[in-house]
């Protein structure tokens, strides 16, 4: 994972009363509550974030997020700082969502079959015209009610590539597909989100 | 190279594999050169989205319920901010019926979309634009003074928080206003309003405000 987009500096910077991510950690495997406390409070924000882009739904990321940290919590004994605590956190909350997107019957990842024309995304247009841009910027909420909107699978690799900071063949051993798959389907993500800025753009400007 | 070459070869040339042929093609289809210029834009502000949203203090209290449960918290006592006595919860009773107002506020928001030209915000202290200066409403001022005897760290995080809420419902209640039918905006405003009310909940039955 790309360190660059963690929250490492938050996760080990010393905070309120002076405890560390590391005190934390081992005052938590013995069992001590303010520990757990500071530990979730630490992550809470992340962890949420995440099981709310991958569901779309505040309730089952609630559950989520829960069960995350309670998995966190049950095997935090066995942590022995190897890696990251906030990397093994993210790939065990990653983990949980998918599990529970198999378990509803969900694609966590859109299957590579031959479509017809008109259902692939593609970028359509005219030899010669130039496509309308997205005018330089796109807000938080515009980003975020697009990502909602777009299909389960497609959902997956998108907030796993491009706002987790997975890479291809971490993602590729997460949802169980092949590299080439997992970047043909991140493509395949960023053209609808795409077309789904610009449709919801034109809509909010014919409704003024 | 041709638009459907291009575009067949974009992821690559998205991860950094650049080809010759392919920037020919970007310095002469304005399509091409938009679209790859878009697809960067949405990569680079998904990162926004990495911590954007808080989770109800209602969790930590369900989750902190079943680690006692299964035995892994193994402290005798419940954490510090339980231990608050009847009395000092009482202190703080007028912060129940602000966060009434808000939750009403929120309500009759919905049930009143805003037309064009409306000027008359629900919740006064929520107005827009913001002004730069970020003066601090007389409820704000209330929690910030109930909070004022506890530790700097904290009452730092109060104020941090409450900034946050007040920019979130500002930016939702915008967005709102440009579109009033927009269910979508509407529910954004909606969890703008319950992350303020969290604050004050916090106030009333917890020691500190959420952190990050």
């Amino acid at each position: 994972m790309r360190p660059k987009k963690g929250n490492l500096t938050d996760a080990t910077k010393l905070q309120g009363d002076k405890l560390t991510e590391r005190e934390a950690i081992e005052r938590a495997k013995q069992g001590d509550a303010e520990a757990f406390k500071f530990l979730y409070d630490l992550h809470k924000r992340r962890v949420y974030s995440l099981c709310l882009r991958m569901t779309g739904n505040t309730a089952s990321a609630e559950d989520l997020t829960q069960e995350a940290f309670l998995q966190l919590f049950r095997k935090i004994g066995t942590f022995r700082g190897e890696s990251a605590f906030s990397t093994w956190l993210h790939r065990m909350a990653v983990n949980v969502v998918l599990m529970q997107l198999r378990k509803k019957g969900l694609p966590v990842v859109p299957i590579d079959e031959p479509t017809e024309p008109d259902e692939e995304v593609t970028v359509t247009k005219e030899p010669g015209a130039a496509d309308e841009r997205l005018a330089g910027s796109i807000d938080r909420l515009e980003l975020q009610r697009a990502v909602d909107e777009l299909p389960p699978g497609y959902r997956t690799i998108f907030v796993l590539h491009d706002v987790e900071g997975y890479e291809h063949n971490e993602i590729a051993g997460m949802v169980g597909c092949s590299i080439g798959n997992s970047k043909s389907q991140l493509h395949k993500a960023r053209l609808k989100l795409r077309e789904l800025l610009r449709v919801n753009r034109a809509e909010k400007a014919m409704k003024r | 190279m041709k638009c459907v070459e291009f575009e067949r070869v974009l992821p690559e040339y998205l991860e950094g594999n650049y080809l010759p042929a392919q920037q020919a093609h970007l310095q002469t289809c304005a399509a091409c050169s938009n679209l790859l210029a878009d697809l960067k834009l949405i990569s680079e502000q998904a990162k926004s989205l990495i911590a954007s949203h808080e989770p109800s203090p209602a969790l930590w209290n369900a989750l902190e319920e079943r680690l006692r449960r299964e035995g892994l918290i193994r402290q005798a006592q419940p954490s510090g901010f339980r231990l608050r006595s009847f009395s000092s919860r009482w202190r703080l009773a007028w912060l129940v019926p602000v966060a009434a107002a808000i939750a009403i506020g929120t309500v009759v928001k919905l049930h009143y979309p805003m037309k064009a030209g409306d000027t008359q915000p629900v919740v006064r202290q929520e107005s827009i634009p913001a002004p730069p200066a970020k003066p601090i409403s007389s409820e704000d001022l209330q929690l910030l003074t109930t909070v004022a005897e506890r530790p700097p760290a904290q009452r730092a995080k109060y104020r941090a928080n409450l900034d946050d809420a007040n920019s979130f419902i500002r930016d939702a209640e915008q967005s709102a206003k440009q579109d009033p039918s927009d269910i979508f905006m509407q529910q954004m405003l909606i969890n703008a309003y319950e992350q303020k009310q969290m604050l004050y909940d916090l106030a009333v039955y917890r020691s500190e405000p959420g952190e990050q």
